[in-house]
């Protein structure tokens, strides 16, 4: 199993949480960019010869702030140059107040067979404190435009002003318009992005109330019949994303677009977050990778784990043996003591019992070796 | 011999603040000791911690030449002193160096608490005292009050008192004029044995220990056979010279001088600052009366964070008492923290001080315990104790009763805080000995206080409670018996001894509520939920609760946030490695200085 990512770093406006790679102001920038990340998978092309993709998605930014036709001749770039399957889930993430009903179907037309719509919250005064473009009427001629398509709805809770309620009529109100998958996760007042002044003067809910908000969204979800399979992420049976369990797998996939991140042959490596210097890489016909780490056994060993035991389901000890030719029983006995009471031991897997995957970290690191 | 009168020995006394060391500063740069350029400001204190805290603490002599207006040229031997009560020890070894004093007085505020203390201490030494008004500079300096105040408070005539501005360099050639004219010319005989006084040393990867020397009879060159009083070692010279303030050879130092010596010293046990060195083979008769033996006032326990390091701790405390002699430890054991030592200082500054030396000039990690006095317990069959340490009080059962440490206080205030002043000594156990007008700006207030009252927080809150206008100088007095009690904190249930501490019985319900509170804050949540208890005996005294955690997760993982995702957890988990376990609960070291305060945050 092997994931495309592409990174589309533009917007209308920025969020006032966000700290990705995104430049509204140079949106008039839209059609080079995709030029270039045309030219990036051509240069790609020989040396993913033998790899099958079996997942797409189209992330950023707000993807769909550009030109739809620019979308479908991605999509058409991406099978030109690989081996996508035909049964491959091909995900755009789309902002409901840039959307048409035009554009959602040239993006169904082109192929792409799964949506991801950045909704957030359903309390309109929420959505303009957090500087979402968007109203919750957007959302729902959004979520019609959408109907009979699969899609998930993103939901984040921690918000200025947040109750538990507002995260249940939030997920009500996705469910209700046909979301097969939820993602609910917390806000993370990043240093230098707007919101981090919030948190510096306390308005922010505190990790109680969080908490609160957190455990109202699961059981909602439960209810709605949203399993959890990692712990933001809540799917209707069959619907989980594949290209996001790929990660949790420590699978690998190739980044195309200003910061995206790759993982081919256990070598991690991202392009760089600056959109002139990537301009300047690929115009002179160079690859814009800046950071380059090849993962060491130890550092495999550790990924799985960490990002395992993020999962429901959690470590498949079979698999490890697989991997790392140890047993994992044996190898974690000290961390598996220490954590009795925190974690389910089956004969076949090593997961985080469900009401202490919010704290997971605590328990995580019980099981990395120290390398620092 | 006619060299000598051409020597001048002193050293600067001043409060905190009062400009002391951008003096000295101005003083090298004026000889042309240093090249502006060069000049790091404030030279002297050449440890981290002096520049950053603005305070001197050790000791950094420096010789200067200086031509001065009557044509002949002079040696001038300055020799810093520290500026906080905690270290009137070690003034007192500067000044026994010395002839003279400079006192400097801060033409803005004036006398202050130590600065007399210091002025008593040259006065005892029996130092010619010459009075420099700083900071005039300044929109708010009044001068001719500042000089009433010296000839009032202190009683020296100020009259002739250079006024000066050490920041901006104006009349910095008086002082100068005035130290050869006011204070004399080191009297000494060159062939008399040798008589050296050490003041000072320190240990050199290269040189072994560098001796501190003030020459009061003889000379001492390379060669030279020597031995010290208090040991039966001997040693051979290999360098003898001056400061610059960097150590400068020199091919003898004769009597009357300020230098250095270098023996090839290795054992830093065997040379105690205090001590006399002579020769060898004309050796003294007698020592030179050298230092008062110094008390501990304080006492914590200090502990390395990581345990293996016990060995790295014990160097680096016997390098600094090397030169500071004030320094008193011996290995110690806790439950809670394994193995580390029971130390001594003169005060709480002093504590900290080598606290901060442990942690920035050994590149060690330590965690210390809460300060604590002596106490005095005297036993049901009669034996009498010092216990300075709460988890070695015998039994309650074995206790006939307990004594504790009382000092006598002078506050110096404006009258307007007396009120505040008056509450903060009744809330520490105070007893009201007298009240002096000094003049209608100034008031001296006299207290009894009990020591293990006023080595917590007394000093930060005098000086918050008079918005830093009172100063504060102490002095012990005795024991007297009171009403003491242990109090022992509990963490799930667990007794943690670091924790422990002897408290009066009336402020024991108080202390152990707050320090419960602080505790519950400082402890970071757990998975599982972690009482936190006061108890004096069996009985619990205060409760607080840390409350399980309940999120504690990494936003969105997705592709290439994985590595930084990851390091994040290493990090999280190196955080951990900081902390200690007591029972199943995870403690971090700073919790252990939360029982310093007194109060709510």
């Amino acid at each position: 199993m092997a994931g495309i990512y592409v990174h589309i770093p533009f917007c209308k406006a920025k969020c006032r949480y966000c700290d990705f790679a995104s430049f509204p102001e140079k949106l008039y920038l839209a059609e080079s960019y995709m030029a270039c990340v045309y030219r990036e998978m051509a240069m790609r092309k020989e040396e993913l010869k033998g790899y099958n993709f079996d997942t797409l998605y189209i992330g950023g930014g707000t993807p769909s702030v550009v030109d739809e036709n620019y979308i479908a001749m991605l999509v058409a770039a991406a099978k030109k140059n690989f081996s996508l399957s035909p049964s491959a889930e091909i995900t755009i993430e789309i902002n409901p107040g840039t959307v048409s009903a035009g554009k959602i179907d040239l993006y169904s037309k082109c192929g792409i067979n799964r949506f991801s719509v950045g909704l957030q919250t359903a309390i309109d005064s929420q959505l303009a404190e957090i500087g979402r473009i968007h109203t919750l009427n957007q959302f729902v001629t959004c979520a019609k435009l959408l109907k009979g398509k699969n899609f998930s709805v993103d939901v984040m809770i921690g918000l200025k002003g947040q109750t538990p309620d507002d995260v249940i009529k939030t997920i009500e109100v996705a469910a209700a318009f046909g979301a097969s998958h939820i993602s609910m996760y917390a806000l993370s007042p990043e240093d230098g992005t707007p919101i981090y002044t919030d948190y510096l003067n306390g308005e922010l809910p505190d990790a109680d109330e969080v908490a609160d908000m957190y455990a109202a969204g699961y059981k909602k979800l439960e209810e709605l019949g949203f399993h959890r399979y990692e712990v933001s992420n809540f799917a209707k049976k069959g619907k989980e994303s594949r290209h996001n369990l790929n990660y949790w797998k420590r699978g690998e996939y190739i980044g195309f677009g200003v910061s995206a991140s790759s993982h081919i042959g256990n070598v991690r490596f991202t392009n760089t977050f600056g959109l002139d210097e990537y301009f300047k890489c690929l115009l002179s016909g160079n690859l814009a990778v800046v950071d380059r780490e090849t993962v060491d056994k130890d550092g495999q060993e550790e990924e799985f784990i960490m990002l395992a035991l993020r999962t429901s389901a959690g470590i498949d000890r079979e698999e490890y043996t697989r991997l790392f030719g140890k047993d994992f029983i044996s190898e974690y006995k000290d961390a598996i003591n220490k954590m009795n009471g925190y974690i389910e031991v089956t004969p076949r897997r090593i997961k985080i019992k469900d009401e202490y995957l919010f704290v997971q970290n605590t328990i995580i690191i019980e099981f990395l070796r120290n390398r620092l | 011999m006619g060299k000598k009168n051409n020597i001048r020995n002193f050293c600067i006394i001043a409060h905190i603040d009062h400009g002391k060391s951008t003096l000295a500063d101005r003083l090298m740069e004026c000889t042309g000791q240093v090249s502006e350029r060069d000049m790091e400001a404030q030279l002297l204190d050449s440890m981290d911690i002096e520049r950053e805290r603005g305070i001197t603490i050790k000791l950094a002599p420096v010789r200067m030449f200086y031509k001065a207006d009557d044509g002949e040229e002079y040696e001038l031997n300055l020799i810093d002193t520290p500026g906080h009560v905690d270290f009137t020890y070690e003034v007192s070894r500067s000044l026994a160096a010395c002839e003279g004093a400079i006192l400097i007085v801060d033409a803005t505020q004036g006398v202050e608490a130590q600065t007399l203390s210091n002025v008593y201490l040259a006065l005892e030494n029996d130092l010619e005292i010459l009075p420099v008004i700083n900071k005039i500079d300044l929109a708010s300096a009044r001068p001719e009050e500042a000089k009433k105040e010296i000839e009032e408070v202190i009683g020296l005539d100020a009259s002739y008192a250079p006024l000066v501005s050490a920041k901006e360099g104006i009349n910095i050639r008086e002082v100068l004029e005035d130290v050869i004219k006011y204070f004399p010319a080191p009297q000494g005989d060159d062939d008399a044995p040798l008589k050296a006084l050490i003041f000072d040393s320190y240990y050199d990867n290269y040189k072994g220990v560098i001796l501190f020397v003030r020459i009061k009879d003889g000379t001492v060159k390379p060669g030279d056979r020597i031995k010290t009083f208090r040991s039966d070692k001997e040693y051979d010279v290999v360098e003898v010279g001056a400061f610059n303030p960097r150590l400068l050879p020199k091919e003898i130092l004769v009597s009357g001088e300020v230098g250095y010596i270098a023996a090839s010293i290795k054992s830093i046990q065997d040379v105690a600052v205090g001590d006399t060195v002579t020769g060898v083979l004309r050796p003294a008769a007698e020592p030179l009366p050298g230092y008062k033996k110094v008390q501990s006032v304080v006492f914590c326990g200090i502990y390395p964070l990581d345990g293996s390091k016990f060995n790295d701790l014990k160097d680096a405390l016997l390098k600094l008492q090397l030169n500071d002699a004030s320094l008193l430890f011996e290995p110690d054991s806790s439950v809670a923290l394994g193995f580390g030592f029971r130390c001594g200082f003169l005060g709480l500054l002093h504590m900290e001080i080598i606290q901060e030396r442990l942690e920035r000039e050994f590149g060690l990690e330590i965690i210390t315990t809460a300060p604590s006095v002596s106490y005095k317990v005297v036993k049901t069959d009669g034996e009498e104790l010092f216990v300075d340490n709460p988890s070695h009080l015998p039994p309650v059962s074995e206790i006939e009763h307990i004594e504790e440490p009382i000092v006598k206080a002078d506050i110096y205030s404006p009258p307007d805080y007396l009120g505040q002043i008056m509450d903060l000594c009744r809330e520490k156990r105070g007893v009201f000995l007298q009240m002096t007008y000094l003049d209608k700006s100034r008031v001296r207030l006299e207290y009894r206080l009990p020591l293990n009252e006023i080595i917590f927080d007394f000093f930060d809150s005098i000086k918050s409670r008079t918005r830093g206008y009172a100063s504060f100088d102490y002095e012990l007095c005795g024991y007297e018996k009171s009403k003491l009690v242990k109090m022992d904190i509990l963490l799930n249930g667990e007794i943690c001894d670091a924790l422990s501490m002897i408290v009066h019985e009336d402020s024991a319900y108080p202390r152990g509520r707050t320090l419960c509170e602080n505790l519950k804050d400082a402890i970071p949540r757990q998975l599982f939920e972690i009482p936190v208890q006061a108890a004096i005996g069996g009985k619990i005294i205060a409760r607080e609760t840390v409350k399980a955690m309940r999120k504690d997760v990494l936003a969105k993982c997705y592709g290439g946030d994985i590595t930084r995702k990851k390091k994040l957890l290493e990090k999280q988990k190196e955080g951990k490695k900081r902390m200690r376990q007591i029972g199943n609960v995870e403690v971090p070291s700073e919790v252990f200085m939360q029982i310093l305060k007194t109060n709510k945050d």
